[in-house]
């Protein structure tokens, strides 16, 4: 039986929905404002409880309130006479919260096999979950280049999740899912939004609406920092934006490579890899260069005080110049690991082609360019995104 | 035979505290009372210890973004510490431990619980349990999360992971033992007259509670020993890099740990059933259907673990099966609620300390129950996991009932256990701010987590600042009123007013008695009747307590 009802999405969630059904619910005292198609369901069947808690809370406390007040002690009165049982109110506080129950289950029942359900046509997000960032990957092949998840609106998107390490949990309140991202199977969440979010391509970040993405699951130091914007945009505008993300850093003449490209890529490294010299769970890359370069800092220790910079890096030894260290440790971070630090990078083979390493290298070349956060403040005009 | 017990001439120095003397005497003590007294220092102090890990992570999150004075590693460390502390050191072991030892024997008219060696190995076992946790501590900390979710606990670079969940391992045997001893001596040692339907709801309680203890515990055990096994040589249980399923673990913590709930609540639920009766000072209100509610409870506890794990990749249909037998819980779970509330009505209802902690707690619970219903509805509970909704119920249902129960049970048993009367005023004050406070600090969290905010954050998004900031101002009115409480007790046990042997006008057999009881309980076996049948308590106003009248005619009440 579970089984027909898998396979049989409602009405509200086919093709034949787009950008009709399901107006957005507004956020009230409880729920922040829905935005994706079964936001009304799972809202209704919320206020439904709410409305049967409400009831049974008043009830409850008022009479004992009622109670505590009429029937207080009189002098040192030490026995009061009040019935011990009465079986037919008994069977209805009994009956009558049973079936109650029946239909709470069954609200939550129909609301969540549509949750379950994702249509044929859904739209197909790769999400691969680390420690700690979530990157999103396109049939195009293309990944989000700014880590946030850009989808078109009025169309089912069906994430298939999967995590390099720990148990993770996507987590999107607005459009009321969730799911964990669990290692070694793949998982998948779907939704659908008929509401494009407004200013998403505004060059002020404060005029931008977005979807908070969240992590639910408990992942460690910067569980609380894995996090990313959803944007819906028009399918004219997402296309357009599609095509951008496989080959946004082909555009970039010269040093606009890393003076562009550099701060969207730290955007990744910067929940382990601070800008201003402060430790945090990898190295700062404050005076990197300079350590890998022969410069200040160049004694510095790595694998467990067995080597130093000097001795990795230059002519004739394991690696020729800087740029292959750093190119080395971005693929193969466990190969050399700072001390005092842990190894605990993960890989980015696969996900930092070669012109991308060669913006975030220009970037440590450069350091003095950018402020803490990573925003460039060299004094030359970059040309538009 | 009872009534040369009460008269108060008879309160020589020969009672359990002052019957041997010195440090020995406590340390190997067999006698069940000295064993529940260590028991609830120890747990009181752990409180203390876990409240300060609390009101760490509630300051912190005074503010948004990081802070200079704890960093995001201390403060995973900080709430796990706070959720392990609390869970195993002080909830579980807090009301049978502590409560349950002293009060337990003497409700059933024995001398002692059925193995009082094991009884105070039990307490060994919790001591033991406890410094493992320090240790862990001392060791470099965990950061797990009370929960040890794998694979994060079997890979995380803390050092203390293992040894707190040795730690948990031991605190689990002591708590099968208890459960045990428990078991057997509500089977074995009950005296004539004291029928099943004649014990009181606390007993029963306790009884159903042992049963779960002594039922779910071992999974526990079995469960840190897989986790254990994998962090230290390797071999791949949970990990799926070695072949292993971390949904696994989950299945296996929540078969014991939902259970575990109800080891928290049950004894909670007895000890208000004692309390409405008898400060009501009357027959409670369908007594078999609130024992064998509990009966059900207990049973319900082990069909439902997978409502915690709904977003976790378990089967849809798993799922579903999961959402509908979970709302079966909540049926008994209201049945209570129903009958407190009738017990109330036409009673006598003395408003005093024990009796304000008993309606807070019908007012806790019911929130905490009420809010377990859109968890249990399967798509709600999609949106509400993980979020501080769960956190704000689970703090109602622990805290506002289960540890609510405890410290009511220790203000309706502290002239019992000590001999002496506290401050009712003072008393009347620590409620109010621990009540206000709870409110205030678990209320504002509803709303936090049904608008987004996920558990275990160090940063937060700044639209939810306000509702920390309220919810933290919360968290430290209650810490008054738990000092306050703790101060006036203590003032009492110096200060205190001598108590009759029965300040409230309790018919159950712990109020026959001397207070404190001497060393066997009771000189001889003391006459059984219907525990909640109070038609022949009279009022001593030489004594300034209750009396049970011997030439008192029984009353019709049945149950």
């Amino acid at each position: 039986m579970i089984h027909l009802l898998l396979q049989a999405p409602s009405e509200s969630t086919g093709q034949n929905a787009l950008m009709t059904s399901a107006p957005v619910t507004p956020a009230d005292f409880w729920l922040p404002e829905g935005a994706s198609t079964f936001a009304p369901q799972v809202d209704f069947a919320f206020q439904f409880v709410a409305w049967i808690s409400y009831f049974f809370f008043v009830l409850v406390v008022g009479l004992m309130i009622f109670f505590a007040i009429k029937y207080r002690q009189k002098g040192r009165e030490a026995y009061a006479r009040g019935p011990s049982h009465h079986t037919m109110l008994e069977l209805g506080w009994t009956i009558i919260p049973t079936i109650l129950c029946v239909f709470m289950f069954w609200f939550g029942f129909r609301g969540f096999i549509d949750l379950r359900t994702p249509p044929q046509n859904s739209y197909q997000i790769d999400l691969t979950a680390q420690k700690w960032a979530f990157n999103f990957r396109y049939p195009t092949g293309a990944a989000s280049a700014d880590q946030n998840l850009y989808i078109p609106v009025g169309r089912p998107v069906k994430l298939v999740m999967r995590s390099e390490d720990v148990l993770h949990a996507a987590f999107i309140p607005a459009f009321r899912v969730k799911h964990d991202i669990v290692p070694g199977r793949y998982s998948t969440l779907w939704f659908q939004t008929d509401h494009v979010t407004e200013g998403w391509n505004d060059s002020d970040p404060l005029k931008q609406k977005f979807h908070h993405f969240f992590c639910a699951e408990y992942c460690g130091k910067g569980h609380s920092g894995m996090y990313a914007k959803i944007f819906v945009l028009p399918q004219a505008d997402f296309d357009l934006w599609l095509e951008k993300q496989g080959r946004w850093m082909d555009d970039l003449k010269g040093d606009e490579l890393w003076q562009v490209a550099g701060p969207k890529l730290f955007g990744r490294c910067a929940s382990c890899h601070s800008l201003n010299g402060s430790a945090g769970t990898g190295p700062s890359w404050q005076g990197l260069w300079a350590r890998a370069s022969g410069g200040a800092g160049s004694d510095g220790k790595l694998d467990n005080g067995r080597e130093t910079y000097t001795s990795l890096i230059g002519p004739g030894k394991k690696f020729e110049n800087p740029e292959s260290y750093v190119r080395n440790s971005i693929l193969n971070p466990g190969d050399h690991i700072v001390v005092p630090y842990g190894n605990v990078m993960p890989t980015f083979r696969g996900q930092l082609n070669d012109l991308a390493i060669d913006a975030i290298i220009g970037m440590m070349k450069n350091l003095d360019k950018f402020d803490a956060k990573g925003k460039y403040i060299g004094g030359a005009p970059i040309a538009a995104k | 035979m009872t009534t040369s017990s009460h008269t108060g001439h008879a309160q020589s120095t020969d009672n359990y505290l002052t019957f041997t003397r010195g440090i020995k005497s406590w340390m190997f003590t067999l006698d069940h009372k000295r064993i529940g007294v260590m028991y609830l220092v120890s747990v009181l102090a752990s409180f203390f210890v876990g409240g300060l890990f609390a009101l760490i992570v509630r300051t912190k999150l005074l503010t948004p973004g990081e802070v200079s004075w704890i960093d995001a590693d201390q403060y995973n460390q900080a709430f796990t510490l706070h959720g392990a502390i609390m869970v195993f050191l002080v909830i579980i072991p807090s009301i049978p431990g502590a409560l349950g030892n002293f009060v337990l024997p003497i409700m059933l008219g024995a001398k002692d619980v059925a193995f009082p060696r094991l009884n105070l190995f039990s307490y060994y076992l919790w001591v033991t349990g406890a410094f493992l946790s320090v240790y862990a501590l001392l060791a470099g900390g965990f950061d797990t999360g009370w929960t040890f979710y794998t694979p994060y606990s079997t890979t995380t670079e803390t050092a203390g992971v293992i040894p707190v969940v040795m730690g948990v391992f031991v605190l689990g045997f002591s708590s099968i033992f208890t459960g045990l001893n428990f078991v057997v001596t509500i089977h074995k040692l009950r005296p004539p007259g004291m029928t099943w339907f004649r014990m009181p709801l606390l007993l029963w309680a306790l009884y159903a509670t042992a049963l779960i203890q002594v039922l779910a515990t071992p999974v526990l055990g079995i469960t840190l020993l897989l986790l254990i096994i994998e962090r230290a040589f390797g071999i791949g249980i949970f990990d799926p890099g070695m072949g292993g399923d971390p949904v696994l673990f989950q299945h296996f913590f929540w078969f014991y740990s939902h259970p575990a709930v109800y080891i928290m609540i049950l004894p909670g639920m007895g000890i208000i059933s004692e309390i409405i009766a008898v400060h009501s000072h009357r027959q409670i209100f369908g007594y078999k259907y609130v024992a064998f509610s509990s009966i059900a409870i207990a049973i319900f506890s082990f069909l439902v673990w997978g409502h915690h794990m709904f977003t976790s990749g378990q089967s849809e249909l798993m799922n579903v099966v999961f959402s509908f037998i979970t709302f079966s819980v909540a049926i008994p779970s209201a049945i209570k609620v129903f009958n407190w509330l009738a017990t109330l009505y036409k009673g006598a209802i003395v408003l005093n300390t024990a009796m304000l902690y008993g309606l807070a707690f019908m007012f806790l619970f019911t929130i905490g129950g009420l809010t377990g219903l859109p968890l249990g509805t399967l798509n709600v509970d999609i949106h509400l996991h993980d979020t501080y909704f769960v956190v704000a119920h689970f703090h109602y249902v622990m805290m506002g009932s289960a540890l609510i129960a405890m410290v009511g049970g220790i203000h309706h048993w502290w002239p019992k256990m000590f001999g002496v009367m506290f401050s009712e005023f003072w008393g009347r004050i620590g409620c109010t701010l621990v009540f206000v406070g709870f409110n205030v600090t678990f209320f504002t969290q509803f709303m936090l987590g049904s608008q987004g905010m996920p558990r275990r954050y160090y940063m937060y998004q700044p639209e939810f600042q306000t509702y920390h900031v309220i919810s933290t101002m919360g968290a430290y009115c209650m810490a008054l009123g738990f000092f306050v409480t703790a101060a006036y007790l203590l003032h009492s046990l110096f200060f205190g007013k001598k108590a009759p042997a029965n300040p409230w006008g309790g018919r159950s057999l712990e109020w026959q008695c001397t207070s404190p009881p001497p060393h066997d309980n009771f000189s001889t076996t003391p006459s059984v009747g219907n525990p909640y049948d109070f038609s022949d308590v009279r009022w001593n106003e030489a004594e300034q307590g209750y009396e049970i009248d011997p030439n008192a005619v029984p009353s019709k009440d049945t149950h």
